[in-house]
């Protein structure tokens, strides 16, 4: 049997994702990072697109929850040295650095780094600010602990000398004789979660960068957004500290060059990156604020970006498409200069207060070392090479790769693949699956429905963060005389390990049967503290939190007087709310382990065979009659693999496996039931019970019409981008004769009716041009283009493109290029802007880009499950960032083109994605239910079947008898719409229902 | 320098000698103490700025050169007198002057190349002008005097030899 | 109103030639991001800059750049290759395009300033004037500043380890500029001598884009150190 536990290597936002997916689907997981603490490049990010939302916020729960996870065993300070073995059975060799910080004891009071007399630049924060040689590197760091920077600690460069971190530190933590440890793992497959280097653009003089003080980069210029950064988010230019007004980004530094920085790939997120600074820094600023942003193409190619950049544009962020050559210093204050020529040829002088420079990212110099020592090839730019067909597979069995460490990527496509990489990692262990894991035993909880509330006040001076600015021990004070409330107490750090542990003892002492948090946000914290209360043999939800940090201490730091008046409401608040409450049964489904995946395209195929291969039995249904979807008219890749074979293969896989039940014809008429039980029909009348489904249900190519006809249909020299794959795959000879070539590209994309990006498209036609350029060299190539979106290593097709000598002449909306034709022959007019001149084409051959849209069965098999749509008719996944290949609704995912266009290798990863995270679901027994469901009181029930209507899960029903109506507690989610719609005051939920939240309001009264 | 050191490498001319820059001597020499230079005797703090020649700097021996030029300078008129400009060094202006334009005539278009180089040179407010080239010295002095600096356009080594202690 | 390009059929006459002379150059590489023309100095004259150059070669309007007197304006000074995205050497392919012009159509000074240089000088002066003007100078020096009668400015000394080159204007137009450099080299105390064959610093057979031209006067430069057995050529530009 192979082993049942798996090695993560990085602890950033893809390997934390890929541990997750792991450990909560049957494997134990050693995630190794390299320093202090896990979170990676996102949490250093103030803000991220095209949400807005707080990076740290949402990526924090991520690593609580990874912190805290049973089987995740989590080793800093750490690096993999060697890797012996093979599939199911590898050795590996971590090397642990001595942290000089006793984990178990630090209850990261801070203490040691105020008192820390040695400063150091801080690397989290870039270099910007100074650390102590003793710190934590961000205040949500986890583990929440300390540590000694050994190169510079002046005790452990001369021992004896300061030692003043052991004086002050308050549990005795420090551990100067902290030593290295190997730890030498048995594991049965790995995940390389490496990430990515930001380029450092010192060596381009020309920048000013190290010269110029208010040149900076965009990752620094994040940590000045972010309120953990060194000016708490007060935007701030270096040369003196005032807030800038007038801010331009240049693009591409360190990207797309070969010259200098010899990176030939475009680096992906940049131009989201600093169109999102601009929009964010807007909002900072006080007063007026003018941001400009200089690029060669405009790269919004994902999902929402393309409107987020139009409403860039429409609120006052200027874009110019030229690139700088230099920038200047404009006087002696640091204010700088540009000179930039205009896509005319006009020369132009702009004066900026700050210039940020929009660098790239880079394989970092140690991944090409450990690459080595594990023996994985690296392509061209030194990325891990991957497979197109297995986009997370390395050149070693066994080893998987996801996120940046293999091309530049955004954060949901590294989420996405952390969770294919975690398919492919468990799927090969799949025999071993729960073998290495612990389980959670809780102690009996003890019944507290006949005692008298005896409520427990643990107050948390969250370090500073709530101590420096509320009066704690008043609170903590004023907290016991509250009616019921029997024990109070305040903590340096309420969720430290062993503040929790010493919580539960308390309980049990003092014999506690309701319990109330005043410290941070239930977001985060709430499930650490309800898990604390199940060890102490109490029920989880008699559990109530204040959050006295975010709605307090951070929003009144002038006013701690009041602010600690304010803690002592909230926390009576949350006394009166919890004093109602009642312990409630857990509920539970019982999974049918099977799946349904709807359509038969590579994502539904790929979807399909991951689950089949693990043994978990799959309907696929297709409404065609045929599987391969798009796939069917694609001709290669554009890395030149051949799709034709691999489809004919993947198809021959799945109508061959014996766990896949491929219906084709075939359609969904009804879908019922939740997570671990769904119950769906199809259009042949068969009945399926299933625990999860995936929805990949595809998109289609726009027809060309009205101004994006461009003679399509009418002229046969005119065609589509698949139409010519047609012919290529069906090795046309037509190509041999054709003089000229044009491509326009957009044909329907990027226009107020389809405001969306179709991200394929530019890649797509360069890869034909060049095709056809290599099939008859003479054939001349034009190519009309808006920007050109060749993203990652897609640039270097582009670059090859051009060196074929293939011309790309850019348009705008205001020059659409104009087709007509005489006498059959094709006529092309369309304008330079470089030289300023119209040119005159006559191609044999004209192909047109055209948009991909989604398909229109996608709504209504989101209707099915409950699943949400986009405004355009994409479906919608839970979150746009961190749940890329979820929905909403517990227990359906989404792969493919119906989530947004995508190229093969994209769909492929996130078709694992989907997969990884069904399999999570089907990997358990039985599922967690809803233990919050609403109740009906029969004597106030007038049996109208508003509930009924309004109840989004067909939980509430009538009983036509007693004309009253009923809840199955199995299909409540606890939404609460029933509650709000019944107008008799019948329906209730369990513990947030009026009873509390009266007893809430009169407590702020009080 | 660059015509013989580019013209031997692209040519592939056979030769025994290596080429250097009087400028990496000049530096070389001081730092070894042979070359013993004073700046005592800019008693009214003359300001000086220097032209980078492109095809010394950017084209052939790149950022060194450009440092060695300045410890000269700075050794020779004192530190505190040496203005610089911005960009320089590898990344400089070229003067207009390079290049075959001053031989080829159309003194408008020179005049329109040089002044990005006589912004830059006036801006630093320096009484002179350093100009380790021949091309650059007609050009920056042909600049000053037609856009109507104020700057003295000289060579390097008569300010060495009046800062020189026997 | 702009100009019509008919380009039913391209033909880049002009860009392939280049192509041929300069496997590197890379035109096709080309962005048109403007880095370039956002550097150059001489962007804007005669209506013309690097990135619109390219363009012109990559669309075959080689009327226009066989035309442009902008070539005289690019200064070949690179600035443009060094930030380029892409490293294209705008001012190698305006080299190659000089070339192009024939020898009668090319600005005359500059032209003459080659033809001189291969017969010996940029000047044409004979190398006898140069001779004499050293020995002259020299024997001012001797007889005005006494502190520097050991001054010596050596003249074909076969075996002296360095080499020393002139510019052509100090002998011609300002002779006592060469006096700090004989100063300096005499309180250093180093070895060197000038040739009387080949003396002249400058080459403006760099410039006028035959790289013949260019190629000899190299040469002869090179033979001229060899033969003196001059270990190291000190340029004094
Ligand atoms: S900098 Fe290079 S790539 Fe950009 S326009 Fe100029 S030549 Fe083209
Ligand atoms: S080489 Fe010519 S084109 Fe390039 S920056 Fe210099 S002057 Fe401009």
């Amino acid at each position: 049997m192979p082993k049942g536990s798996v090695l993560v290597v990085g602890g950033g936002i893809a390997g934390v994702q890929a541990a997750l997916d792991l450990a909560d689907s049957g494997f134990l997981v050693h995630l190794v990072e390299k320093t202090t603490a896990i979170g990676g490049r996102m949490s250093q990010l103030d803000k991220t697109f095209p949400t807005n939302d707080c990076s740290a916020c949402i990526l924090s729960p991520k690593l609580v929850e990874c912190g805290r996870h049973l089987n995740i065993n989590l080793l800093t300070l750490s690096d993999l040295v060697s890797l012996e073995g093979e599939p199911g059975n590898f050795k590996a060799v971590v090397h642990q650095r001595p942290r000089y910080v006793d984990p178990t004891k630090c209850i990261a009071c801070g203490l040691c780094a105020e008192k820390c007399p040695k400063k150091v630049d801080n690397e989290y924060n870039l270099g910007i600010g100074k650390r102590k040689a003793a710190y934590l590197s961000f205040p949500q760091a986890v583990p929440l602990k300390y540590a000694i920077d050994p190169d510079n600690c002046i005790w452990l460069k001369k021992p004896g000398r300061c030692g003043a971190c052991a004086k002050v530190c308050p549990a005795g933590a420090i551990n100067f004789d902290d030593k290295a440890v190997d730890h030498e793992l048995e594991v049965g497959s790995v995940v390389l979660a490496l990430g990515f280097s930001p380029y450092d653009p010192s060596e381009l003089d020309f920048t000013g960068y190290g010269r110029l003080a208010n040149v900076i980069t965009t990752m620094e210029f994040e940590r000045y957004l972010s309120p953990s950064g060194p000016c708490m988010g007060h935007m701030e230019r270096p040369s003196d500290g005032k807030e800038p007004k007038r801010v331009a980004w240049l693009q591409c530094v360190g990207s797309r060059d070969i010259n200098r920085s010899c990176h030939p790939y475009c680096s992906s997120v940049c131009c989201m990156f600093a169109i999102k600074q601009a929009v964010i820094a807007k909002e900072h600023a006080h007063g007026e604020f003018a941001p400009s942003i200089f690029f060669m193409d405009m790269r919004t190619h994902g999902k929402g970006f393309e409107e987020y950049y139009n409403r860039a544009r429409e609120n006052g962020v200027s874009f110019h498409r030229a690139r700088v050559h230099s920038i200047l210093p404009a006087d002696d204050e640091g204010n700088l200069r540009l000179r930039y020529v205009n896509e005319q040829g006009g020369i132009e002088f702009a004066e900026f207060d700050m210039v940020i420079l929009s660098t790239g990212l880079e394989v970092d110099k140690n991944t090409i070392k450990l690459a080595e020592r594990l023996n994985l090839e690296l392509d061209e730019d030194n990325f891990i090479k991957t497979d197109v067909f297995n986009p997370v597979a390395t050149s070693r069995p066994g080893v998987f790769v996801c996120g940046a460490v293999a091309e530049p990527k955004d954060i949901p496509q590294s989420v996405m693949e952390a969770s294919a990489a975690a398919l492919e990692a468990g799927s090969i262990l799949a025999p071993a699956r729960w073998s290495a894991t612990a389980v959670k035993e809780y102690p009996l909880e003890r019944d507290i429905h006949a005692e008298p509330p005896r409520i427990g006040v643990f107050v948390c001076h969250c370090g500073i963060n709530i101590a420096s600015v509320v009066d704690v021990k008043a609170v903590t004070e004023y907290a016991r005389t509250l009616p019921d409330v029997v024990f109070s107490q305040d903590n340096l750090f309420t969720c430290s390990q062993d503040t929790i542990d010493q919580m539960v003892n308390t309980i049990k002492e003092q014999n506690l049967n309701r319990v109330v948090v005043s410290s941070c946000s239930p977001r985060t914290h709430e499930p650490l503290f309800q898990e604390t209360l199940r060890d102490a043999g109490l029920n989880k939800y008699v559990f109530e939190m204040a959050n006295i940090r975010d709605q307090d201490s951070w929003v009144h730091k002038n006013e701690p007087e009041a602010a600690t008046v304010k803690a002592m409401d909230l926390t009576r608040m949350a006394v009166a709310r919890v004093r109602g409450e009642e312990a409630l049964p857990y509920h539970t489904v019982k999974v049918d382990k099977s799946a349904v995946v709807i359509g038969g395209g590579i994502g539904g195929m790929t979807a399909a065979l991951s689950l089949a291969e693990q043994n978990f039995p799959v309907t696929l249904v297709e409404k065609s009659a045929q599987l391969g979807g798009n796939a069917n008219n694609l001709f290669r890749t554009w890395q030149d693999d051949k799709v034709q074979p691999y489809l004919a293969e993947t198809i021959a896989k799945v109508n061959n496996h014996p766990r896949i039940d491929v219906q084709l014809s075939c359609e969904i008429t009804e879908a019922g039931g939740s997570v671990g039980k769904f119950t769906t029909t199809l259009s042949n009348g068969q009945n399926l019970q299933h625990g999860v489904a995936v929805v990949a249900v595809g998109g289609k190519a726009y027809s060309p019409e009205g101004d994006w006809q461009f003679l399509y249909g009418q002229n046969d020299k005119v065609h589509t981008l698949l139409e010519i794959d047609r012919m290529l795959i069906d090795e046309s000879e037509d190509f041999k004769a054709t003089g000229q070539a044009v491509f326009i590209h957009c044909v329907g994309s990027r226009i107020p009716e389809r405001p969306w990006c179709s991200r394929v498209c530019c890649t797509h036609a360069i890869d034909q041009a060049v095709k056809l350029k290599e099939m008859n060299p003479d054939m001349d190539i034009f190519m009309l283009y808006r920007d050109i979106r060749t993203y990652g290593q897609r640039e270097r097709l582009y670059q090859k493109a051009r060196a074929l000598g293939i011309i790309f002449v850019r348009y705008d909306l205001d020059h659409i290029p104009a087709v007509s034709e005489d006498s059959g022959q094709l006529i092309i007019k369309t304008h330079d802007p470089i030289v300023d001149a119209e040119i005159t084409l006559q191609p044999d051959l004209l192909v047109l880009a055209t948009a991909i849209e989604p398909q229109a069965t996608g709504s209504s098999v989101a209707k099915f499950f409950k699943c949400a749509i986009d405004a355009h008719g994409f479906l919608l996944e839970a979150h746009m960032k961190l749940r890329p290949v979820d929905f909403a609704t517990d227990g359906v995912y989404l792969a493919g083109l119906c989530h947004y266009p995508k190229p093969l290798e994209e769909t492929i990863a996130q078709a694992k994605a989907a997969a990884a995270r069904a399999t999570i679901v089907l990997s358990l027994d039985e599922v967690p239910a809803e233990s919050i469901t609403a109740q009906v009181d029969p004597a106030k029930c007038v049996g109208c079947g508003v509930c009924v209507e309004v109840c989004a899960y067909n939980a509430v029903s009538m009983d036509e008898d007693k004309n009253i109506s009923l809840v199955n507690a199995d299909l409540c989610k606890g939404c609460g719409a029933c509650v709000a719609g019944c107008r008799s005051d019948a329906l209730t939920l369990q513990n947030i229902g009026n009873e509390q939240i009266m007893a809430a309001v009169e407590a702020a009264f009080d | 320098m660059y015509a013989t050191l580019e013209g031997l490498r692209r040519f592939d001319i056979p030769h025994k000698f290596e080429v250097v820059s009087i400028i990496s001597l000049y530096a070389q020499w001081i730092r070894e103490g042979r070359l013993k230079v004073d700046p005592a005797w800019n008693t009214e703090g003359l300001k000086f700025s220097v032209q980078d020649p492109c095809k010394l700097v950017r084209q052939s021996l790149g950022d060194p050169v450009a440092d060695d030029l300045r410890f000269v300078i700075k050794s020779v008129v004192g530190e505190e007198n040496f203005i610089d400009v911005w960009p320089n060094k590898s990344n400089n202006y070229c003067c207009g002057g390079g290049g075959g334009a001053l031989q080829a005539g159309f003194v408008d278009n020179r005049r329109q190349h040089g002044k990005t180089k006589f912004d830059q040179l006036q801006d630093t407010g320096a009484d002179v002008v350093i100009t380790p080239c021949h091309n650059c010295h007609t050009q920056v002095k042909d600049i000053c005097d037609h856009f109507g600096g104020k700057w003295q356009t000289t060579h390097l080594w008569g300010w060495i030899v009046k800062a020189l202690q026997r | 109103m702009s100009e019509n390009y008919n380009l039913s059929k391209l033909r880049t006459r002009l860009k392939k030639q280049i192509e041929q002379a300069v496997p590197e150059a890379r035109i096709d590489y080309c962005l048109t991001c403007g880095l370039c023309a956002s550097g150059c100095p001489a962007s804007g004259i005669e209506d013309m800059d690097p990135r619109k150059f390219l363009r012109y070669l990559v669309l075959g309007q080689d009327d226009i750049i066989l035309q442009t007197n902008w070539i005289y304006s690019c200064s070949l000074c690179q600035r443009c290759k060094y930030a380029c995205p892409m490293g294209i050497d705008v001012g190698r392919l305006v080299y190659e395009v000089k070339g192009m012009r024939p020898v009668e159509d090319r600005p005359k000074n500059l032209q003459k300033s080659c033809d001189l240089q291969k017969a010996g000088n940029s000047t044409g002066i004979p190398n006898d004037d140069f001779v004499w003007v050293v020995g002259d100078i020299l024997e001012e020096i001797h007889e005005t500043e006494p502190e520097w009668s050991d001054l010596k400015a050596p003249m074909d000394k076969v075996g002296a380890k360095f080499y020393l080159n002139q510019n052509a204007k100090e002998p011609t137009v300002e002779p006592e500029e060469m006096v700090p450099l004989w100063k300096i080299l005499h309180a250093v105390g180093i070895d060197w001598t000038y040739s009387s064959k080949w003396w002249d610093g400058a080459n403006y057979c760099l410039f006028t884009g035959d790289p013949e031209d260019w190629e000899l006067t190299t040469r002869l430069q090179a033979e001229t150190v060899d033969d003196l057995g001059c270990t190291t050529y000190i340029n004094t530009e």
